[in-house]
This record gives structure tokens, C-alpha cells and sequence, in this order.
């Protein structure tokens, strides 16, 4: 029987091959997108999986009542050991790192990597595999290391390095060998290795080693950037650690800190969807949303086509019940049938998803597996999907068509035209509400990416590179990074260069307490705090609006002076920038007063997400701390002026590595998230503009070969060709502007919210709108005339004799 | 066989209900081969409909082989016209997607028989027809006589007692038309019963009963 089914509905969909190819392109479409908008979010949903009793792993982070104090992501030093301490029956493990980077070398290969100074438990804790050395005591020794695979392959060409060693640089300029005791198999995207970049793993080492890198002091209850860990004993439940947690810090750390942090425990799974805002948990959001949407409405299409077949399907639905059909036979045969097309469509969606994986998978930044090497689960779940389309979409025209008496079948009458009629236009109208509101998201995304690069930002990022140089913090260090500086400005093709901690990447992580002479340190604000040499101003072009950056060109160093920024002014409580000038604050832990001698216009230094916040300039020669070199290079041949910037670079830094970023990339990097949702809504859009003129085809065409009669006895009275299409296009007008009240509205609503996210903003007008509104009218207008137009000039007679 | 009592069907128009049929009383024994006949519109098909349980009366009674057609529920009455009744069509109604052969194949598939009894009763019926030759065909490639071969093979491979036939002819050129009630007369011979709808004074002669409708009453 079944059998029977299949084969009547593959001669049916070859009979009808114009509408049958429209159902099923459509619906490749949208099973193509889903499929690859699943694979996503399977990739996503495996981030963490694989950590050992991953259900009990837990990450402290920090709310801070004074924003800027300090991270959310990171805690104080020493509060997950205090923890595993004090409170043994609560907590089972620990693990805390400081993240720091520095320059890596054997012999002439030298490379910047990550460093995770942490505890030995990481390994154990993580369940993290090593394919080379001993897990209980690869870091257990200071000035050793364990590396991933990937990188010992780098540097020595091999993968079993135990043994060997690397140089690695300080911070203050000394070099030592640090021995390789494990190496790390690849390790799956975790909250761990990759909490702070997504892509690149650490350099794994003991806090033994700390004190090499200058840090042996940084495990204080008043550090509060150190990351930390715990993994709670069985049946422990996270809430229970707020009271110890509170008691630890309040006991421990210093007031300042412990009047303002309220420590939270996020589970070690969700810290990856929730970081940022959640960002990853909006996007799989909004792309099963957008998937979802981009299939109803192909599905849209296929039930409105079976509708309207069904006109012609009425006859044999009459035979079959004559002959003894039972009405469940018939609901079958015609779910079949669906089923049918949905699974040729899948076969069609599996030859797309290969050829725009790659295209898809750069789109959101992610590799997308192929076919070949996709989990077998990825095929279950595919052929359930198409299963599901198949009966979802061939339900209505089933059991509306089997439940029609058999003599009016036989005679060819729906008696229901009326509903059906009703019930098509509704599913029309959902569909171009969905792709009315997806090309005004699409469009109004567009416009806010392109107001993050073109929106003034208060300095010049053209012809701006960036690169990390070598570290030495100390006084002569500085001293000699000035030089360095100097040299390069002598460039010809360099015309400005700067030293500095922050470029404009992300707002200051480094906060200072600041108070005015005269008040108690506890009334201190927080400011973030940009540590810069005084070419800072000069080279990213910043406007001052009163006083000077540090000092005045000709004169030379004074220490205790401070610059801010517009926002610092009145942060501080200063009246006008004017008013500060001359004004003396003192730090926190600081025995020096400062004076504000310049007071710069605000520029963003952070993403648009957030407002330009307060922010201090403190000078790199007292504060000797420094990461950058800025050039501001001569436009005109940028492979030019970079090569000489090499050049100069290994002849003035040699054993450094000169990796250079423009800052309009940085910038990139920075939107991210918002550049992939920008293209991800307009290849939405692009799909919903093609499953829509698809549906418009076969409508029309149907409705076409339906009035054939009708149209010659209007062509024999005397209508004009321009009014038999008018007839067809009346119903679609009507049928976009209903829609338009419906899709404009939300979208409304949901672009508001959506920029609300951002404290730079377009504001929504109602250009886009009507832009929106005529291009999606007029191009429906133009395939509805295209297809009506040769009716509506062929000759009447023959449509007629053809009834 | 059968016996209608009383029966009424109309149609509600508006405020005026229209009679199609009014209070129509009819018996038919086992092996009569009965002729209605009448004007269009007296309700000649909608009788034959009402007969072959695919449509109800509107007041009556209808016993079928000793069962109360209107009291039992449908998918009794689905299985007692599935096992006792076959149709033909003016316009034959074939499935135009299916072949000669699956299409005399189709009421076996809804009877549940299997598939090699299947086979040799559809092979068995090609043959007494003459038309194996054609049983790879689609509708569209047969002639009006070939379809209407094809309608009424469909309609006895299931050994109905009783078939129903809404003018067979209708469409049919003379020649053919004798063909197909010569066939029909062998059928009756055999002792199917048989009751078809007509026009034609000619194919009522083959019958040995005719019954005269006007305006939805027997007449004769």
C-alpha cells in the first residue's frame, strides 16, 4: 500500500514538474538553512561538554556597585583557595589564573603567546588529557610548561617535546628556559583554556613562576583581576557559597573592596552563552528564530501550491472512496505524498548545505563541519525534520480534501472554496509579514554597523597600525621604548608614533581611585586609567579642549601630572574642563599627588555598546607600564612604509616579533558579533526574497491556469491587457499592504530594543520603511506582470477552446 | 436485495427547500437488471447515489442485504458497499496518474488482498476483457470504449453483487455503447445484479425492469 502511495505521488509530482520544483526549492531552501543553523548551534551546545564533571565546575565572577573597579569575568587572587580551605565540605577543587602574555622562542622561532599562571589542579580538575608527560605533575615545578600539540609543532616540528625547553621573555626584559613537562591533545572550545580568546589556546604554567613575570605579590585580596574557579562536592548547590564568600572577602580584603563586590557563582557551561551580555545565547536565539521563519515560510508555499492542486486532485479523491478508499487512506495517500516532496527537497537541502557550508561557516566565524565528517546524529535528525515538514505540510490539504463528501469530489465541487480562500491568504500574509520584517531588521542592522565605522570617534583611526612590543616595566625600560619610539618617528614614511598600555580597542581594564586634596580616600571615584607617552594626543589626533597633554612640546618631563577626558571632568565633579585645570587629586595607594593639567575632548575608546567613559591619562614614565607602539603611517604605499617599519623594527628589537594590526581591523574585531549579524540578516533576507518570488510563481500561475476561461471571456468583452494584470495584482497589493501593518509595527518595536543595546544609535526613520515597502512592492509587482502579462496578451479563442 | 422506503432528499435553496427526491418506495431482488429512466434533473443519479450509499436521504428507510444502511455506522456501511457494490461512470472516472493495470488493481489494494492473489485476478480480468495488451497504458491513450472496459473491469474484480452504473454509455459512440451492455447482459447472466441510470430506450431493453422518474417520483 504504501508503495502505492509513493508512486502515485511521484507521478503527480512529475506531472505537475513546474510546481513540484517550485514546492521543493523552496523548501531546500529553508531545510538547507536550518540544517546549517543546527549545525551551529550542535557546535555551540558542545562547548564545555567535555569537561569532567562539568555540572559541578563553577567560575567566580564580580558585580561591582562602582562600575569600572574592577572585571566581571575575574575575582579576587586569592578567594577560590581561601575557599577550598575553609570551606573543604563545600568545595571539592580550585583553580585560579592570572593571564598575562609574553614572547616565546627556540632559537630563530619566536612567537607572542597567551600564559595561564595558574594552579597545578587544571589538568586533574578539567579531566585535560596530556598526549605527552605526567598529568599529576607537569606543574607542580616553577619555570615549567605545558603546551598544546598545535604549539609544540610550531616551534620544535613535533608533538613529544617533553624535556625541551623554551625561552621565555619577563617583563622586564630578562629571558629564561622554561622546560616542557606535558603536551596538551587538543582540547575542545572550553570556559577554561579559552575564556579569554575564543581561538587561541594558553601556555599553561605553575603560579610558581609568578614572581619571573614581577607577579609573586599579585596574589592579594586587593588584586581583583585574577580569574578563579572551584568545583562544588556533589549535591552542593552554588547558592550555598554567597554567605562564605561574603565572610572570606569582608574578613580578608581591603574595605574599599569589600563594601563594593558581591561575588556570583556562574556554572562553568554557561559561562561561554552567557559571556558578553550573552551574546552567544541572542545569536543561537535569533538564528533558530530566523531558520524557523525562513522554513514556515517555504512551507507556506508548498501548502499553498497542494491547495491549489488539490482543485485538480478532487476527481480521484471521488474515485478512491467509490472504490472502497477509507477516509484514513486518503489522508495518507496525500501525506505521502508530502512526505515525498519533503524528502526529495532534503536530498536537493544536502547537496546546498555542502556547497554553503564553507561560505556559511565564515559568515558566523565558525567551521561548520562537511557531510563527511558530520555526526550521524546530523542525518537523524535531517530525515525527522523532513518527516515533520512533510506531515506539517501536507495535514491541511489531507484531511480538508478527504473529508469532502465523495459525489461532490467526483463532480469536481469544493464546497469549502470560500475558507480555503481565506486560509491561503493568511499563510500569504504571514509570509511576506516575515520577509518584510526580516528586510527591515536586515536593513536597519546594515545601518548601525555602518554607523560603528562611520560615526565620528573623536580621534583618527586611518593609516593607525598597532603592535605589541617586548616588555621591560621599569624606568629604563621606558626609557629605551622612547628611543625606539624616536627612531622610528625618523621614518620617512612614519609620521607619528606613541607608547602606550591601552590602544583604542576596548574600555581601560585598569581602574584608579581618584580623590580630590582635601577628601578622605574612601570618597574616591573610579576611573579607567590610560597609560600613554605624550605622543599619544599627536598620533591618534585627539582635540584637547583646555591645557596641555602633560606638557607643552618644548618643555621636558615633570612627574605628578594628570590628563582627562571630558567624561573624567565631570566624573571628578569638576564644574568645566577650564576648572580643573590646575586642580591637585591624589590616588589610592599612591603617596604622590597629581595635578590635572589637560583635559582631552572625549573620544571612544571602547565599543559604542557603552557610553565614553571617564578616563585618566596617566604618563608611562612614572606608571611604567606599556604594550603598544602606534604608528601613524604616511598614507600613500602602505606595503612600503611597512616594510620599512620592519626593518627598522628587527634592526632596533632584534629576537622581536613585529605583528602589526590596522586599526580599522582592530575596530572589526571589536563588532564582531554585530558584522556577523549583519550578514547572517541579509543572507535571511536574500532567502526570504527568493522563497517569496518563488511562491508568487507558483500562485500566480495557478490562479493563471484556473481562469484561463475567465480571462478570454474579459479579453472577448473587451479588457486591456494592463487590467487582466490588475486583476492579479489587485489581490496581491491588498495583500502587502495588510502585511505591512502587521511586519512594520514589530519590527518597530523589536529594532528598538535591539539598538537599545547600544548607547551610540541610528535612530529608526521612516525612510527605511517605505524603501522597504516599495522594493518588496514593486518586485512582486514585477513577477506577478511577468507571468500575467503573456496571458493577458494571448489570444482569447484559444484560451477558450481549450476549456 | 434491497428496498427503499419512503425516501425524501432535497436540497435547502434560501427559505424553499427543492425536492430532488419525494417519497420514493422501490424494492430490488438478487439478479434484476433494472433501467431508470427519466428527463434531466428528475433525480435519476441522485437515486443511484442514495442505492450506493454515497449519499443519504433526508427522511426514509434504506435496508441493504437484511442491514439497515442508514442506522449502522459509516465504516459498517464503508465495508458493506465495499464488499457488495462496484460503480460505473459516464466519464469512467479512472485515476488519470495510474495505468490500466493499477488502476483495475486499486479497489484490491482497499480490500486488503495480497499482492499475489492481486496479480492473477487483475491478470484474469485483463484477459476476459481482452485487454492485456493495454494494461501498461494510461487513461489518456485509451479510447472512450477501452476507458469505459477498464471502469467497469474495475468495478467487478471484487465480485460485487450489485453494480451500479451512472449512464455507461453517455459518452460512447453506438457501437461501443452495444459492446458495453452486451457486457453488461453477460454480467447479469452470471447473476450480478445491476442497475444502471439511462437515456436510451435501446439500453433499457436490455434490462428486465425499468423504472420511470419525474420530478423525483416513480412514475412507472
Amino acid at each position: 500500500m504504501i508503495q502505492n502511495y509513493f508512486k502515485i505521488a511521484w507521478r503527480n509530482l512529475m506531472k505537475r514538474k513546474f510546481y513540484s520544483l517550485v514546492s521543493i526549492l523552496g523548501l531546500s531552501v529553508g531545510i538547507t538553512f536550518t540544517l546549517l543553523i543546527g549545525t551551529y548551534i550542535w557546535g555551540e551546545l558542545q562547548v564545555n561538554a567535555d569537561l569532567k564533571n562539568v555540572d559541578n565546575q563553577y567560575l567566580i565572577q564580580s558585580k561591582w556597585k562602582q562600575a569600572d573597579m574592577g572585571v566581571e569575568i575575574a575575582t579576587l587572587a586569592p578567594l577560590a583557595e581561601a575557599l577550598k580551605e575553609n570551606y573543604p565540605h563545600l568545595v571539592e577543587n580550585f583553580y585560579r589564573f592570572d593571564g598575562i602574555t609574553s614572547t616565546f622562542a627556540n632559537k630563530d622561532k619566536i612567537f607572542r603567546e597567551e600564559i595561564q599562571l595558574g594552579d597545578s589542579t587544571i589538568l586533574n580538575m578539567y579531566g585535560f588529557k596530556l598526549l605527552h608527560g605526567d598529568a599529576t605533575t607537569a606543574l607542580n615545578q616553577p619555570y615549567t610548561m605545558v603546551l598544546t600539540a598545535e604549539q609544540a609543532i610550531k616551534y620544535f616540528g613535533q608533538s613529544d617535546v617533553v624535556g625541551k625547553t623554551l625561552t621565555v621573555e619577563s617583563f622586564s626584559g630578562s629571558k629564561k628556559d622554561f622546560m616542557i613537562t606535558g603536551v596538551l591533545d587538543k582540547l575542545a572550545t572550553n570556559s577554561i583554556t579559552n575564556l579569554l580568546n575564543s581561538t587561541k589556546s594558553p601556555v599553561l604554567m605553575s603560579f610558581e613562576s609568578s614572581d619571573y613575570f614581577g607577579r609573586g605579590q599579585f596574589n592579594t585580596w586587593n588584586n581583583p583581576y585574577n580569574v578563579g574557579y572551584i568545583t562544588l562536592k556533589e549535591g552542593v548547590k552554588p547558592e550555598s557559597l554567597a554567605k562564605p564568600m561574603a565572610k572570606l572577602i569582608k574578613a580578608n580584603a581591603p574595605t574599599n573592596i569589600s563594601d563594593n563586590l558581591l561575588p556570583y557563582l556562574t556554572p562553568v557551561k554557561e559561562v561561554y552563552r552567557e559571556a558578553n551580555n550573552g551574546i552567544v545565547k541572542k545569536t543561537i536565539f535569533t538564528l533558530t528564530m530566523t531558520a524557523l521563519f525562513i522554513l514556515l515560510m517555504a512551507i507556506v508555499n508548498f501548502i499553498n501550491i497542494s491547495i491549489g492542486n488539490s482543485f485538480t486532485r478532487l476527481k480521484e479523491i471521488g474515485v478512491r472512496k467509490m472504490l472502497g478508499s477509507m477516509k484514513g487512506q486518503i489522508i495518507r495517500q496525500f501525506l505521502a505524498e508530502s512526505i515525498l516532496i519533503a524528502l526529495v527537497s532534503l536530498l536537493v537541502a544536502l547537496i546546498l548545505f555542502e556547497i554553503f557550508q564553507p561560505i556559511f561557516g565564515q559568515i558566523l566565524n565558525k567551521t561548520i563541519p562537511s557531510l563527511l565528517s558530520i555526526t550521524p546524529y546530523f542525518f537523524v535528525f535531517a530525515i525527522l525534520l523532513a518527516l515533520l515538514i512533510g506531515l506539517l505540510s501536507g495535514m491541511y490539504p489531507a484531511f480538508v480534501l478527504s473529508n469532502i463528501p465523495s459525489i461532490d469530489s467526483l463532480k469536481g465541487k469544493l464546497k469549502s472554496i470560500k475558507e480555503n480562500i481565506f486560509f491561503r491568504r493568511l499563510l500569504i500574509v504571514s509570509q511576506f509579514s516575515i520577509a518584510l520584517f526580516v528586510g527591515v531588521g536586515a536593513s536597519v542592522i546594515t545601518k548601525q554597523v555602518n554607523y560603528f565605522f562611520t560615526k565620528d570617534l573623536g580621534y583618527h583611526k586611518e593609516a593607525i597600525i598597532t603592535a605589541r612590543v617586548p616588555r621591560d616595566w621599569s624606568p629604563k625600560g621606558v626609557e629605551k621604548m622612547e628611543t625606539i619610539r624616536n627612531e622610528m618617528t625618523k621614518l620617512k614614511e612614519v609620521n607619528n608614533a606613541t607608547l602606550s598600555y591601552e590602544i583604542p580597542e576596548t574600555n581601560s581594564k585598569n581602574s584608579i581611585g581618584i580623590y580630590k586634596m582635601g577628601q578622605d580616600s574612601t570618597q574616591a571615584i573610579y576611573i579607567p586609567s590610560l597609560t600613554s607617552d605624550d605622543k599619544y594626543l599627536e598620533t591618534y589626533q585627539i582635540p584637547m579642549v583646555a591645557g596641555v597633554f602633560f606638557q607643552n612640546k618644548e618643555s621636558s618631563f615633570q612627574a605628578g601630572k594628570m590628563v582627562l577626558n571630558e567624561a573624567g571632568v565631570k566624573a571628578l565633579g569638576f564644574k568645566s574642563p577650564a576648572q580643573a585645570i590646575g586642580q591637585i587629586v591624589r590616588l589610592h595607594f599612591s603617596p604622590q599627588s597629581y595635578t590635572i593639567v589637560g583635559v582631552t575632548k572625549d573620544f571612544h575608546l571602547g565599543s559604542m555598546h557603552q557610553a565614553i567613559s571617564p578616563l585618566a591619562f596617566m604618563n608611562v614614565k612614572e606608571n611604567t607600564i606599556f604594550r603598544y607602539l602606534s604608528f601613524k603611517i604616511r598614507e600613500g604605499n602602505i606595503a612600503e612604509s611597512l616594510s620599512a617599519i620592519q626593518h627598522k623594527w628587527t634592526e632596533l628589537m632584534p629576537g622581536s616579533v613585529f605583528e602589526y594590526t590596522f586599526m580599522d581591523d582592530t575596530l572589526k574585531k571589536l563588532y564582531q558579533s554585530e558584522i556577523q549579524l549583519k550578514k547572517a540578516s541579509e543572507l535571511a533576507t536574500f532567502l526570504s526574497v527568493i522563497i517569496v518570488v518563488l511562491g508568487i510563481l507558483g500562485m500566480v500561475s495557478m490562479s493563471i491556469a484556473r481562469r484561463t476561461k475567465e480571462l478570454g471571456i474579459r479579453k472577448v468583452l473587451g479588457a486591456s491587457s494592463i487590467s487582466i494584470v490588475m486583476l492579479f495584482l489587485k489581490e496581491f497589493i491588498v495583500l502587502i499592504c495588510i502585511s505591512i501593518v502587521i511586519a512594520f509595527p514589530l519590527a518597530v518595536i523589536s529594532m528598538n530594543s535591539w539598538l537599545t543595546g547600544y548607547a551610540y544609535r541610528i535612530e529608526l526613520n521612516w525612510q527605511i520603511f517605505i524603501a522597504i515597502a516599495i522594493f518588496f512592492s514593486l518586485m512582486i509587482a514585477f513577477f506577478v506582470f511577468l507571468q500575467t502579462f503573456k496571458a493577458a496578451l494571448t489570444n482569447p479563442i484559444k484560451s477558450l477552446k481549450t476549456e | 436485495m434491497l428496498a427503499l422506503k419512503n425516501i425524501f432528499r432535497w436540497y435547502n435553496s434560501g427559505v424553499n427547500r427543492a425536492f430532488v427526491l419525494r417519497d420514493v418506495s422501490l424494492t430490488i431482488e438478487q439478479g434484476e437488471f433494472v433501467s431508470i429512466m427519466g428527463p434531466s434533473g428528475s433525480g435519476k443519479s441522485t437515486l443511484l447515489h442514495i442505492i450506493g450509499m454515497m449519499d443519504e436521504p433526508n427522511e426514509g428507510e434504506y435496508s441493504f442485504m437484511g442491514h439497515s444502511v442508514l442506522k449502522i455506522k459509516e465504516k459498517q456501511r464503508a465495508e458493506l458497499y465495499k464488499k457488495h457494490i462496484g460503480f460505473v461512470f459516464q466519464a469512467y472516472h479512472l485515476i488519470d496518474e495510474l495505468t490500466v493495470y493499477e488502476n483495475i488493481e486499486t479497489p484490491l489494494l482497499y480490500h486488503g488482498i495480497g499482492a499475489s492473489e492481486r496479480k492473477s485476478m487483475v491478470a484474469d480480468i485483463l484477459d476476459r476483457f481482452n485487454i492485456v495488451g493495454k494494461k501498461d497504458l494510461f487513461p489518456n491513450q485509451l479510447s472512450g470504449g477501452q476507458q469505459q472496459l477498464v471502469g467497469i473491469a474495475r468495478a467487478i474484480i471484487t465480485k460485487p453483487n450489485l453494480i451500479l452504473a451512472d449512464e455507461p454509455t453517455g459518452n460512447l459512440n453506438s457501437k461501443q455503447g452495444q459492446e458495453i451492455m452486451e457486457l453488461f447482459k453477460t454480467l447479469n447472466d452470471e447473476g450480478v445484479t445491476i442497475i444502471q441510470v439511462t437515456h436510451s430506450e435501446k439500453n433499457a431493453t436490455y434490462g428486465s425492469r425499468v423504472i420511470e422518474l419525474l420530478d423525483g417520483r416513480i412514475e412507472r
